[in-house]
């Protein structure tokens, strides 16, 4: 391994999508077309499932962006010149100061959320990150496409959703889920997933911007190519935004990578530190 | 809208607000920047265990006291995937630490670069690209 100075936390984000090399032996996947420098050809055609469909199946991490961070926040990362997933900071990232549609006591609610610097974030107290927010992480996702359902793996917390293709109506009064309750449907080269039935506890990203138990949220999944994927993410949810929120969020394939288990709880030691 | 506003004016004081490496809170949720600390001593012992891998030194002050230091890197799978593995720091390893120390005041902080005292080396990286160079 070769040693140079770095400040370690960019570093690590920087090298996840190129030289990841996980807890398995690496396994080469000779499935994948290459370059000829023999290099996975992230460039090469989208790949097709069976039924026809294109095939969304793989090992993805949301792209981070160096420059894109929204005005007025800075990071470790920032800071240092280096970025994070512009989404998974904030979602409301494209939206002009002042003009983020927030009905009047969401807008307080995330006031006092920022105002408490990221304590009371679910996830600094080991719950997890909910739909859609798990997507932006700067930590793995594996989708498993089959015709009837697309499952899709999240490290982040180990766990797991379940987007169904089999025309099923959500359920009526669901018990708030983190990651609610997902149907989905091709229109074309795109999935168009529908979510619905969220627990109000999770966040909409790492500032703290929330959301109600009436959020719809619609993903568009489209793979551009073997080795890059788009998400275009609408949020809807009236009783916090008096207009849709919506985002794209771009990942990467982490080629011949795995998922590696994560359970919060295993060694928490910050919480009783948060000041 | 005013409540943007206030809510901006928040985000302008709220340097360090968020840490994404540190996927399982924020940064300034724990660690001051503006409370940085550099300490050298033997390894005592390693935690490699989600959500952060944890070090730990005994450093001695100029009187002889001998305290103990903890010390949080980011999550073993953004360490593994950087090319470390759980033994590559080992118990008696004297590193020398650049740190962010606790809010709370306890003997804890968050590293950001470790030297190996016996080669000089820096660890934390595992990459060629992106050297944020100190």
């Amino acid at each position: 391994m070769s040693m140079r100075s770095i400040v370690y936390c960019t570093a690590l984000i920087l090298v996840l999508g190129s030289n990841a090399s996980a807890q398995w032996a690496r396994t080469p996947d000779n499935t994948l077309p290459r370059t000829p420098d023999g290099k996975p050809n992230l460039a090469a055609k989208t790949p097709q499932a069976r039924d026809g469909k294109p095939d969304l199946s793989g090992v993805w991490q949301s792209d981070i962006n160096p420059t894109a961070l929204p005005p007025g926040v800075q990071t470790v990362e920032s800071i240092t010149g280096f970025g994070a997933p512009r989404y998974f900071v904030d979602v409301t990232a494209d939206f002009k100061p002042n003009e983020v549609p927030f009905q009047p006591a969401a807008g307080a609610q995330f006031a006092q959320r920022m105002q408490n610097q990221g304590k009371d974030d679910p996830a600094a107290h080991c719950q997890p990150t909910g739909v859609p927010a798990i997507t932006n992480l700067p930590i793995p996702f594996k989708i498993v496409q089959t015709p009837g359902v697309v499952i899709v793996l999240y490290e982040d917390s180990s766990v797991f959703r379940q987007i169904f293709l089999d025309a099923r109506k959500p359920v009526e009064d669901a018990q708030p889920r983190w990651m609610g309750y997902s149907t989905g449907k091709w229109e074309g080269d795109t999935l168009v997933v529908d979510s619905v039935g969220f627990t109000e506890k999770s966040w909409l990203d790492r500032l703290g911007h929330t959301h109600s138990n009436a959020m719809h949220v619609t993903e568009r999944f489209r793979r551009r190519d073997l080795g890059h994927l788009e998400i275009e993410v609408t949020i809807e949810d009236p009783k916090t935004y008096t207009r849709p929120i919506k985002y794209t969020q771009k990942a990467t394939l982490l080629p011949e990578e795995d998922l590696l288990e994560y359970f919060c709880t295993e060694n928490e030691k910050d919480i009783e530190h948060y000041r | 809208m005013r409540v943007r506003s206030s809510i901006l004016l928040f985000s302008f004081c709220l340097v360090l607000a968020v840490m994404p490496a540190l996927a399982h809170h924020a940064f300034s949720a724990e660690y001051d920047a503006e409370k940085p600390v550099k300490l050298t001593g033997a390894v005592t012992k390693v935690e490699w265990e989600n959500p952060h891998a944890w070090f730990y030194i005994d450093v001695k002050d100029s009187a002889g006291k001998v305290e103990n230091w903890g010390f949080e890197m980011g999550s073993p799978n953004l360490l593994t995937r950087a090319g470390w593995g759980r033994n590559t720091l080992k118990v008696g390893e004297v590193v020398s630490v650049e740190a962010s120390r606790a809010k709370s005041g306890a003997n804890i902080a968050n590293a950001k670069v470790v030297t190996l005292v016996s080669t000089g080396q820096k660890l934390f990286t595992g990459s060629s690209q992106g050297q944020a160079t100190r």
